[in-house]
Order: structure tokens, then sequence, then C-alpha cells
């Protein structure tokens, strides 16, 4: 019977040596796929943190290796990847503030604004500089999202005193006040425009150049189909031949004009996105990667 | 019981010790040299790295760059290798061990296309390694062909003159002689703009240069055929418009044309001093 304790206890003591080696391995392992990233060595550093999988036992392990997987992936522009594994990282993980922070721009980067804002109004902030990042971070969101409003209550926590992050606050308040005095153009009023003067309405879009480049050859076809109705009369091949050209570049360009609207309203949405984005991550990076 | 016991000991200490027993550096290098002796050079670049990081002693340590490299060729990341490389030819190895490495990243930097890089790196090798043989065949055959890429023909024969010397070849006969004839764009396009189609006969394309003489000669007869009619609006609106548009877009492919037919004339001959070079040096 106490042989039968003894190997019970013996037993309990190996397997607990076993835990505890494989455990320094995960450490040894982890820390060579972070040497690898530093490497800029990211396929190999991939491959090693899908190896890790089956080693990782503990929730602190979890989020070493989703933090890890989740940086590589950030620093590859595999955002998606990025934020899912980001923001699976733990508040108990020392990379826990440093993932929410990224994870939450690579979701508003995806154009997942509605999620990134609900994550960055969890932000942890457990001093005044990141107070002001995480309403830094709110007012990009709202920005992105046009929501005038919140943005003017984001701005409120904003000191404009940091050098990280004070020029991006001014040109978000630049941002603000151009997106408010945006005019919104009418796709109508403009297809109207080009019925009345072809081109004209592309130059109401915002598009000049493009509105002299279709004004021209439609005014040529014009003179062209007159000159077979004047010389030919209505029924010969010329002025029918012109006329159906004419009404073909006439009736296609008062459709590009009404598309010429969205489209100009998209390049400038693209335009600003881009920019709220980037303010958004310079910061970012400069607070929190030193 | 006792002994389904002692099996049990034996097993769990086995694991643990398998999973405890740290693998040396010679341990590592030898696991990356076989799995790059099976062809699987992706594994084997992260293995050579893992020697790398468990600090191993200077020849292992050399072994595992060399190994390291070598994986990156044979995947074909030259650019990578160079990129390596890089880093490590600012560590504080011995001067030979330097000079090899700086060798393997003017390869690289070649065969990545980094001609000006891979010049410029072998211009520098004199000065970094004053006591080392910084001339060699491999360096003197990168000159070459570097040179010839960048079209520097004058410095290119020098050097294949030299190179040659040094393999004791016969010097007398080089391809420089005749160097590739190339076509002027500014003469191309002066031909097609005064002779239509004339710049693509010179450019070489005689099919594509009658097409574009028939698309104006058409424009050019509709516009007057047209004004003679009375119809002046479609003489200027059809017939001037179309011989214009053809005439512009003439002159701009006749500058496509000639350097498509440039680069063709400079690859065959850069592939021919290649060859023949290489059968030369490898003698």
């Amino acid at each position: 019977m106490r042989f039968v304790a003894y190997s019970f206890w013996f037993l309990v003591f190996l397997s607990g040596q076993c835990l505890g080696q494989k455990s320094a391995l995960f450490g040894r392992e982890w820390a060579f796929a972070q040497y690898l990233t530093e490497r800029e060595a990211h396929a190999e550093a991939v491959h090693m943190l899908d190896q890790l999988g089956p080693l990782t036992r503990t929730p602190a392990q979890h989020d070493s290796l989703n933090y890890l997987r989740g940086w590589v992936a950030y620093t590859t522009k595999e955002l998606t990847v990025a934020h899912q594994k980001l923001l699976s990282v733990s508040a108990t993980s020392p990379f826990y503030t440093r993932s929410r922070y990224f994870g939450a721009y690579c979701l508003a980067f995806v154009g997942n604004r509605d999620s990134a804002r609900v994550v960055m109004q969890t932000l942890p902030a457990p001093d005044s500089t990141l107070h002001e990042l995480r309403a830094l971070q709110l007012a990009g969101a709202a920005l992105l999202q046009r929501r005038f409003d919140e943005y003017a209550e984001q701005r409120t926590q904003f000191r404009y005193t940091s050098y990280a992050m004070a020029n991006e606050q001014r040109r978000f308040d630049r941002y603000d006040s151009t997106l408010r005095a945006e005019k919104r153009r009418s796709p109508l009023v403009a297809g109207v425009l080009s019925a009345v003067v072809p081109g004209l309405g592309k130059a109401y879009a915002g598009k000049p150049k493009q509105g002299l480049a279709a004004f021209l050859p439609i005014l040529s076809m014009a003179a062209l189909t007159y000159e077979g109705l004047r010389k030919d009369g209505p029924r010969s091949a010329r002025f029918i031949g012109f006329g159906s050209l004419f009404t073909l570049f006439y009736v296609g360009n008062i459709w590009g004009s009404v598309l010429s609207v969205k489209v100009r309203r998209n390049e400038f949405k693209r335009e600003y996105d881009n920019k709220i984005l980037f303010d958004m991550h310079i910061p970012v990076r400069s607070m929190l990667l030193n | 019981m006792t002994t389904r016991f002692c099996l049990i000991c034996i097993f769990l200490c086995g694991v643990c010790c398998s999973i405890n027993g740290q693998s040396t550096p010679a341990d590592w290098l030898q696991q990356a040299d076989s799995l790059a002796g099976a062809g699987r050079f992706f594994e084997a670049g992260i293995v050579y790295e893992r020697t790398l990081f468990e600090q191993p002693d200077a020849p292992l340590q050399l072994a595992a760059i060399r190994g390291k490299i070598a994986c990156l060729k044979q995947q074909g990341r030259f650019g990578a290798a160079v990129q390596y490389l890089n880093g490590e030819v600012t560590n504080a190895y011995p001067d030979s061990v330097l000079l090899a490495l700086r060798y393997e990243q003017i390869t690289c930097a070649y065969l990545a296309g980094q001609f000006e890089n891979a010049l410029s790196l072998l211009d520098r090798l004199p000065y970094l390694h004053p006591d080392g043989p910084t001339e060699t065949t491999l360096t003197s055959l990168i000159r070459v062909l570097s040179l010839n890429e960048l079209q520097r023909w004058p410095e290119a024969a020098v050097a294949y003159r030299q190179a040659l010397s040094r393999a004791g070849a016969d010097t007398t006969q080089t391809p420089y002689a005749k160097l590739p004839k190339l076509k002027s764009e500014k003469k191309g396009q002066v031909l097609s703009t005064f002779i239509p189609g004339g710049g693509q006969f010179y450019a070489g394309k005689p099919g594509e240069g009658l097409l574009s003489i028939l698309v104006q000669s058409a424009g050019l007869y509709f516009g007057i055929h047209s004004f003679l009619a009375g119809y002046y609006i479609s003489a200027w609106g059809v017939g001037a418009a179309t011989f214009g548009s053809f005439h512009a877009g003439g002159i701009r492919r006749t500058e496509i044309l000639i350097r498509q037919f440039n680069d063709k004339q400079i690859k065959t001959f850069n592939a021919n001093v290649r060859a023949t070079l290489v059968a030369i040096m490898g003698q």
C-alpha cells in the first residue's frame, strides 16, 4: 500500500516537471519567433508561431502567442488576421494595452467602423496621456463615420500639448470643418446641367477637365449632324449616321455626369478617410512602440 | 505492478528529458543541413536561424549564416539575401569571414537585379579588405555582367579584357568590337512625323507601317474629298481628326517599338557575353 502511495506521488512529481519544462520550451520558442520578427523574417515567424499552437497550455501563453501572431500580421498588413489575434489578448497580459490599441486601429482600417468604435470605448487608459490617445482614436472613429456631434464631444479632451499627437489633433479639427462644409452635389442636377450644356454636369460634379473633354466631341458630332441635315436632308445616311452617334454621345454624357457625382463623392470620402486613418495611426505607433 | 510502474517512470523521464534536453547549436545546425539536403529550404532557413539564435561559436555561426544564405538563394529570394547580409556584414567577424560574406552579398545583389548595388559593393571591397584577394573570377564576372546590364559598354569592355587576362584567355577578340546597334527614338519620331508609317518601318515593323499609312491616307482622302464636296465640317471633324489622331498615335507607337527593339538587342548581346564569359571562366 505504501509502495502505491509513493508511486503515485512520484508520478505526480514527474508530470509536474514535464509541464514546467513544456512551459520553458514555449518561452524559448516564443522568444525565437520574436527574434525572427525583429529580423523581419515574417514568413518564418508565422511558420514558427503556427507550430507553437500545440505547446500552448496556459492563458498567458495563449495571450503571448496571439499577440505575436497579431503583431506579425499587422507588420505584413494582413489587418483582418491582425485585429482578430490582437483583440483576443486578455486583460491580464502585459501586451494588453498595445494589442487593444493596434487591434482597434486595424479594425477601423478594414472598414469595421462600428466594431472599432465599440472597442475604442473600452481602450485601457491608465494615465492622462493614454486617456488623450483614446479620445483621439474615438474622435478619429467619429470622423470616419461623419458623426460630428460625437467628434465635438471627444475633442473637448484634446489638450494640443502632447508632442505625439498635437499636430494630429489640429489636423482632425481641420478635417472636421472641411467635412462639415462638404457640398452635397446632386446627381439629378448634374444630369440636367449636362442635358442643357454637354459636360457642364461633370464640371458641376468637380471634374471640369472631364467636362471639357466631353463637350468637344459632342459639339463635333452636333456640327456633323447639322451639316448632314442641311446638305442632304433628314433621310440621308450621313444625317442618320452622325445623328445616331450624336444621340449616343449625348445620352451617354448625361448618364456619365450622374455617375461622376457619385465618383467624386467617393473620391472625396476615400481621401479624407485615408487622412484620418493616417493621423490615427501615427500617435499610436509613436506612443506605444517606444 | 512494479514492472508497469517502472515502465511509466521510464516513459515520463524520457519525455521530460526530451523536452528539457535543449538542443545544442551543433544539433540545430545538423538538423538544418539535413532539411536543406532534403530540399526543404524554407524550413532549413528557419533552423539555420535557430542555430544563430542559440548563439553558437564562430565556426558554427558562419556555417549557419552560409546555410541560411544558400536556402534563400535556393528559394530565389535574392533580395532578401542581400538584406540579410546587410545586417550580417556589420558584425565583428574575422576579416576572412567578412570577405566571404561580402562575396555572397555581391552575388546575391547581382542575382536580385541590383546591378548598381553590386558594382558599388565591388568598388568598396578593396577599401574594406586591403589585404584580401578582392578581385576573383567571380567578382570579375559579376562586374562585367553588371556593367553590361547597365549598358556601360566601354567600362564593360575594359573589365571583360581584365577578366579574360586573369583567366589566361585570348583578349584580342571581344564581343565589344561589335556592340548592338541601337535605334534612335528621336530619329523614329522625326520619320513618323514627316513620313506616315516611316517610323514603324525604321523600327523593323513594316506591317504596322503599312497599316498606319493606309489609315492616315484614308483619313486624308476623306477630308480632302469632303472639303471639295462642300462638307467642310465633315472634312475637319472626320477626315482631319482621323488623320491627326493616327498620325500622333503613330509617333507614340514608334517610340514604343524602338524601345522594344533596343531592349531585345541589348538582352541578346548580354546573353551572348554572359554565355561566352561563363564558358571561358569555367574552363
